[in-house]
């Protein structure tokens, strides 16, 4: 009977051996034999492994200690010299008395399999270095939109929140987006592409086009959906910059043809006046011609100052003369329409270092701003707007106030933007954008206050010093 | 005396209303001026003109807004409007185009040729009456 049992034992398909308590190879397999050659008298470390000493680990040592089944996984070294991963189990043979007196080692060739788990985790890497570096948000969310994983781009831009709801993360919304296309993919399984304005974690707004697309779990039901934006700003900013060229000139063409009709108005009553010998007619149509060529060449300031970043051309000036200048030459049409144009002056606002065109321009266009909010307002009877200029430390400031219709929340924000008017035929959508584009390139600012009906008033900081400006422009 | 015929001057450039008035009373018309479509509005109901000579691109009330009110007021249907504005000629067509209103019996684009103005005024007062 012992030789079917041997025979059994040299056709098991792994390497088998028993060893004894110093791990001395006492028999093995025909397959062992085969790939390790001549066993006799060796310890299993010498054989399997080439090794002077024991291994650290050894679970046949483990097995003669305790009694149990051990297993592990080794490299081992055969006659030919390749290198084979197994697996090990080692398992007591005991006397009728129980005691341990060999263990039996079976060692299972693992190489192909160590080898296609080595390339599963190579691709893995691999395709996660492809999720990190590709350069575009990517975020994968589940069915409650929370995101689960995001790559490198998204967590520089938008901060690490795994487990976080998308819309809280891009948006910094409560409540989810309408329309979500994640949702809609969860719902359909398909591909969708959407563009979207989202913000950084900075408060950066970035113009995204976003793509989702299913990610299936085993048995084929959508366990994620991948969000993958790709941020089209520059694109964005672009075509914005070519339609403002547009609008630009369509403003323009816009407002000249209503200043030339006021010319036409203008040389009618003085030609007229002429022929009729009317005095009268010829004062009225005379102003109208140097009101509206005041305007043309106030809009022609603005186009230049929209068209080029134009360095300013310094000079010192003194805050209060600015204002006085200003209050004289924007006194005729206040009295023309009935309005109070007041000045308050600090004697000492002290000087400041500006390009005088462009802050006189800028303070004029705040000027005529705060006029034709009273012009339109008929709820009062009386109409004031009052021009100041304080020092206040290191800056100087200005301030146009006036009791008018007001702005509400919307038309404050929007206040600066290019081509954006409240007023009619007689906004370019100029004025206010270029004035804050003065103060900006003089280091400074302009802040808006203003309620419905109760006024608006318009302050304008300016830093004495052009060095600090500078540093603060560059920062 | 016979009576003058009213034209209300809708537009929010105080220099095109005083240029409008001037030239439209120096040719035998009495004249009414409006700043923008409410105020407008008002004057229609006090005076009802003969014709009315209208911007589109005002505060408050727009030009389009002013005259779809015009148009749906039976009282008012028949009052000639000429449209005056700087915008587009684009404009012209959008505004011919649209079905729920008339398009207007007049169109002139700023600046304003004042003989074509006062052609048109013409023609459109003779032919009301």
């Amino acid at each position: 009977m012992d030789i079917p049992y041997q025979q059994y034992f040299d056709a098991m398909p792994c390497y088998m051996t028993v060893q004894d308590r110093e791990f001395r190879v006492i028999t093995a397999n025909a397959r062992f034999r085969k790939a390790f050659g001549d066993y006799q008298g060796r310890h299993c470390y010498q054989v399997y492994k080439q090794r002077a000493e024991k291994c650290e680990i050894c679970p046949v040592e483990k097995t003669f200690h305790d009694g149990q089944v051990h297993s592990s996984e080794e490299k081992v070294r055969c006659l030919d010299g390749s290198e084979v991963s197994v697996i090990v189990y080692a398992e007591p043979i005991r006397n009728p008395d129980g005691e341990i007196t060999a263990v039996m080692e079976m060692s299972t060739d693992i190489t192909d399999l160590k080898r296609l788990q080595n390339q599963f985790r190579e691709s893995q890497a691999r395709y996660r270095t492809l999720f990190e570096e590709v350069p575009c948000y990517i975020s994968i969310q589940d069915r409650d939109l929370n995101v689960v994983d995001a790559n490198r781009l998204h967590r520089e831009t938008f901060g690490s929140f795994l487990g976080c709801k998308c819309y809280q993360i891009y948006k910094h919304r409560s409540e989810e987006c309408y329309p979500c296309i994640a949702r809609q993919t969860f719902l359909d399984g398909k591909f969708r592409v959407h563009e979207e304005v989202v913000t950084s974690q900075e408060g950066k707004s970035i113009n995204v086009l976003v793509h989702t697309s299913p990610i299936l779990g085993a048995s084929g039901e959508i366990q994620h959906v991948m969000e993958m934006s790709a941020d089209i700003t520059q694109i964005r900013e672009l075509q914005s910059q070519l339609a403002s060229i547009g609008l630009l000139i369509s403003s323009i063409s816009h407002g000249i043809k209503g200043l030339l009709n006021g010319l036409n108005g203008g040389v009618y009553l003085v030609n007229n006046g002429l022929a009729s010998g009317n005095q009268g007619r010829i004062t009225q149509g005379w102003e109208i011609v140097q009101r509206n060529i005041v305007r043309i060449r106030s809009m022609v300031l603005d186009i230049l100052y929209y068209a080029k970043d134009r360095e300013p051309d310094w000079t010192t000036l003194s805050a209060v003369a600015v204002i006085d200048d200003v209050h004289k030459q924007m006194s005729a049409k206040a009295r023309e329409l009935g309005i109070e144009l007041r000045k308050e002056l600090d004697g000492d606002a002290g000087e400041f270092e500006a390009d005088e065109k462009a802050i006189r321009a800028l303070l004029v266009n705040l000027s005529e701003n705060s006029l034709d909010a009273c012009r339109v307002d008929r709820k009062k009877p009386q109409h004031r707007v009052t021009l100041r200029g304080a020092g206040n430390g290191g800056m100087v400031e200005f301030r146009i106030e006036d009791n008018g219709i007001g702005m509400d929340q919307e038309t404050r924000e929007k206040a600066f933007s290019l081509f954006f008017s409240s007023k009619g035929s007689e906004g370019t959508g100029l004025g206010l954008f270029i004035a804050d584009k003065i103060a900006r390139a003089h280091g400074g600012g302009i802040q808006i206050a203003s309620e419905i009906d109760a006024g608006t008033s318009f302050l304008v900081s300016i830093p004495r010093r052009r060095s600090v400006r500078r540093a603060e422009s560059e920062a | 005396m016979t009576d003058k015929k009213t034209i209300l001057i809708i537009d929010d450039e105080p220099d095109t209303l005083t240029y409008f008035s001037s030239l439209l009373e120096d040719n035998g018309y009495k004249t009414v001026t409006a700043g923008d479509g409410r105020a407008a509005i008002e004057l229609v109901k006090e005076c009802l003109p003969d014709l009315i000579t209208l911007d589109i691109t005002m505060p408050e009330k727009s030009g389009v807004r002013c005259y779809r009110e015009l148009r749906e007021n039976e009282a008012w249907r028949a009052i000639p409007v000429i449209m005056v504005t700087g915008i587009s000629g684009d404009f012209r067509n959008f505004i011919s185009s649209r079905k729920q209103v008339p398009p207007p019996e007049g169109y002139l684009s700023k600046p304003v040729d004042e003989a074509e103005l006062l052609n048109l005024v013409r023609k459109l007062v003779k032919a009301e009456h």
